[in-house]
């Protein structure tokens, strides 16, 4: 397949994450210690306000300055370089959805020969396809490695490869997908910038800004914290794949490898201690009490890789058909963990209220 | 399995891997590649093993003789290292075809169980609960039947159809293999595909499974149109659109009364879809629309629908393809279970590919067994069986199969 690359300084003021645009700002020379000088105060001010509509817009999205390409351009690598700065993984996050969903209002608006340029450089394996597929029209068809790559972080049933046309490993998606997927793949490629540690290099009238906008924002930051789950488990709000490997279990019934794993991992999650964890095996016919010690234990995280597992989601269970059919609550969630928490939610109001 | 005849296969299999390791190959990048085998004693697993080249891999082999043999999908900086410290590069694809989990014509009368609690023993597959104690655990005995992996086959075919048609995989990136015992693998290696994660493995399960698939996304429309039709995908459409709408055909082509009723359709419904069912198929045979009986609209197609992908989709192990550090068996070493060999071959030999023939490994000699039980089964051209408390001569590779499967003892 011939890859033609024409993307003028217009595309890159507008997809800056392309190794295109890359190249063009090594080209400028722009050194971080250089950013203390006044010449180059409308970049670092279109970077800070870069990282103020992240924070800021609700959902987080950058804008686009167009004509404005020589500072709009170099802006991008010097708010990357801000947001790392910051230290604070939900500006860094946040930051990066919103450089990602600029990249996907921008994208849907063009026609396709430049879809099938941008996309081509972010190293994209894409083309018009061989031919149509029932009534609908799709004009692009993306390699599904690629498609997985990205579409793999989606819970939407459309989202599912076996619901895409695919033939010869080519996956057809119309024009609106496409900008979707390349959403993920901005936010992936800009969060992986982001790990860098760079604070230490930024100059001072750098940090003061940097340090600026996280006070500012703290308020906001503070709020989206995960609430912890309380000290004493449920068994009332239990999910009901947990329900039935919780009653397999007790009942002495083999319990397949993952639905093992699921149930162990839930339970040291909501705060069952490992000891009482092992005890719900004994009654199993087999119960090896060193096994399933070392088991437990190691899911804890108190053993091996020193990570504490988190049970599986719930469309890696469907797969594994340890899910036995949702209830009401099961709709639209994707996690055991996430049903258990908004149950618990709703038994303590129903406490509260007195209607027990 | 005695001392004496644990012994006695012990020797047997330290006979081929001294003699036989030549057909052992090395896997592609074996110095990225981690080892395991289970040893005779104690069944002990030693892990963690790493090879620069064939030879010493087959030389460790003869030294330690496996009951068990494998290797890694996946690819590591340190294959030695402990687990956390390996460095995981890529993994090829993998996938298995087990007959404990295809549905099968024989029933599985071959298999036997034994309850872990009282001892109460019978045919075919476990039951949930011991018919006499009420136990939950149970012993039990597989066999590699002709008509089981036949199914397994057919799971495979289907499985490699998806792969090099819906998924592209040029054919040379296929190679299938027999377990040895009880199923079929197929092994898919092309460096497209070997950074892909357990994440991105679990979508491809779920294309070959059928998991999640909805019919609306592939053509079935939600509603009538304004001209009161309704259509649907056609039989000769590509990947899951045609395969939705063959498995349905091929369904509502069998289906029974009774089942047609399990799906929740309205009595009126069922009569007349079995009334008409030859004028439905004659209308789809042209890709005709999808409403010609009355009372059967968009949600009761969806549900019939949702039966027809059963016979389209293959039964794959869902576990072993979404796990990208799993050890899988080495080809051309023995099974310890039947004593026959993991055998690979290219798809294009799928057809006629004899696995009781093709991974005889004990091509030589006889011996004398007590066989307490075994159902009539073939090796190569000659049949066996079926034997109850007999006391026989047998060529090796049918005393080995049935001495593996612990269904005979070396005779005294």
């Amino acid at each position: 397949m011939e890859v033609r690359l024409v993307l003028t300084k217009n595309d890159l003021a507008k997809y800056p994450f392309s190794p295109q645009a890359a190249e063009y700002i090594k080209l400028l020379d722009l050194k971080i210690e250089n950013l203390a000088n006044p010449e180059l105060k409308p970049i670092l001010d279109r970077a800070e306000s870069r990282m103020e509509e992240a924070l800021l817009n609700n959902p987080p999205e950058v804008s686009y300055r167009a004509r404005d390409e020589d500072v709009e351009i170099p802006s991008f690598p010097v708010a990357v370089m801000m947001a790392a700065g910051t230290n604070n993984d939900y500006v860094r996050r946040r930051y990066a959805l919103a450089e990602a969903r600029r990249a996907y209002n921008l994208l849907r608006l063009e026609d396709e020969r430049k879809i099938l340029d941008i996309t081509s450089s972010v190293k994209w394996r894409i083309k018009k396809p061989k031919r149509t597929v029932g009534s609908r029209g799709y004009n692009f068809a993306l390699y599904f490695v690629d498609f997985l790559e990205n579409a793999k972080y989606f819970r939407e049933k459309e989202w599912k490869l076996i619901n895409k046309a695919m033939e010869d490993g080519w996956v057809h998606l119309t024009k609106q997908e496409v900008a979707r997927l390349l959403q993920e793949e901005v936010r992936k490629h800009v969060e992986g910038k982001l790990q860098v540690r760079v604070r230490s290099m930024l100059p001072e009238n750098v940090t003061e800004r940097v340090d600026r906008l996280v006070k500012v924002y703290a308020s906001r930051i503070g709020k989206v914290r995960f609430e912890e789950l309380p000290k004493d488990a449920v068994n009332a709000a239990f999910p009901p794949c947990i329900r039935q490997l919780y009653d397999a279990a007790a009942a002495g019934r083999h319990l397949s490898h993952i639905g093992r794993f699921a149930l162990v991992s839930f339970l040291l999650r909501v705060g069952i201690p490992p000891e009482k964890v092992i005890d719900l095996f004994r009654s199993s016919a087999d119960f090896n009490e060193r096994m399933t010690r070392y088991q437990v234990e190691h899911i804890a995280g108190a053993r091996g890789s020193r990570t504490r597992y988190n049970p599986p989601r719930c469309d890696t269970l469907r797969t594994h058909g340890v899910c036995p059919g949702t209830d009401d609550l099961c709709k639209n969630l994707r996690s055991p963990l996430t049903y258990y928490r908004r149950k618990l939610r709703m038994i303590k109001t129903a406490v509260a209220a007195g209607q027990t | 399995m005695n001392a004496k005849t644990r012994a006695f296969v012990r020797d047997r299999f330290l006979e081929f891997y001294k003699k036989e390791s030549y057909r052992i190959g090395a896997p592609s990048l074996i110095e990225r590649r981690e080892f395991g085998i289970l040893l005779f004693k104690g069944e002990v697993m030693i892990r963690h093993k790493g090879f620069s080249d064939v030879e010493e891999l087959r030389s460790f082999l003869a030294r330690n003789v496996p009951l068990h043999a494998y290797y890694s999908t996946a690819y590591y900086e340190s294959p030695e290292e402990k687990m956390e410290s390996k460095g995981w590069l890529g993994a090829d694809l993998y996938f298995d075809i087990d007959a404990d989990h295809v549905p099968t014509d024989c029933g599985k009368v071959h298999d036997r169980w034994t309850c872990k609690g009282c001892g109460f023993s019978g045919k075919g597959v476990a039951p949930e609960t011991c018919p006499a104690c009420e136990g939950r655990s149970f012993d039990e005995k597989t066999w590699p039947c002709e008509v089981c992996l036949g199914s397994a086959k057919q799971e495979t075919f289907k499985l490699v159809e998806m792969l090099t048609g819906d998924f592209g995989f040029a054919l040379d990136d296929v190679m299938v293999s027999f377990s040895g015992h009880r199923g079929y693998h197929v092994h898919v290696e092309n460096e497209e595909i070997r950074k892909l994660d357990s994440m991105a493995r679990k979508e491809m399960v779920d294309y070959i499974t059928g998991t999640g698939l909805e019919a609306g996304f592939h053509g079935l429309k939600g509603a009538f149109n304004r001209r009161g039709m309704l259509t649907g995908p056609r039989l000769v459409d590509l990947g899951w659109r045609g395969r939705i709408a063959r498995g349905t055909y091929e369904f509502l082509r069998d289906a029974k009364r009774a089942e047609l009723l399990r799906l929740g359709l309205k009595k009126r419904a069922v009569d007349a879809l079995i009334d008409d069912r030859a004028l439905i198929l004659k209308s789809w045979d042209s890709g005709g629309p999808w409403n010609l009986v009355k009372g059967v609209g968009p949600e009761s197609w969806k549900s019939i629908v949702q039966h027809g992908l059963k016979s389209q989709s293959a039964m794959v192990d869902t576990v072993v393809t979404t796990d990208v550090h799993r050890l899988i068996r080495l080809t051309n070493t023995l099974h310890g279970k039947s004593g026959l060999m993991k055998v690979a071959f290219p798809t294009s030999e799928m057809e006629e590919f004899d696995p009781f023939k093709e991974a005889i490994a004990f091509k030589e000699g006889e011996a004398t067994i007590v066989v307490e039980e075994a159902p009539q089964f073939r090796l190569g051209e000659e049949a066996f069986g079926p034997f109850k408390n007999r006391r026989v001569e047998l060529p090796m590779a049918a005393a080995m199969l049935l001495l593996c499967k612990g269904l005979a003892e070396v005779a005294e």
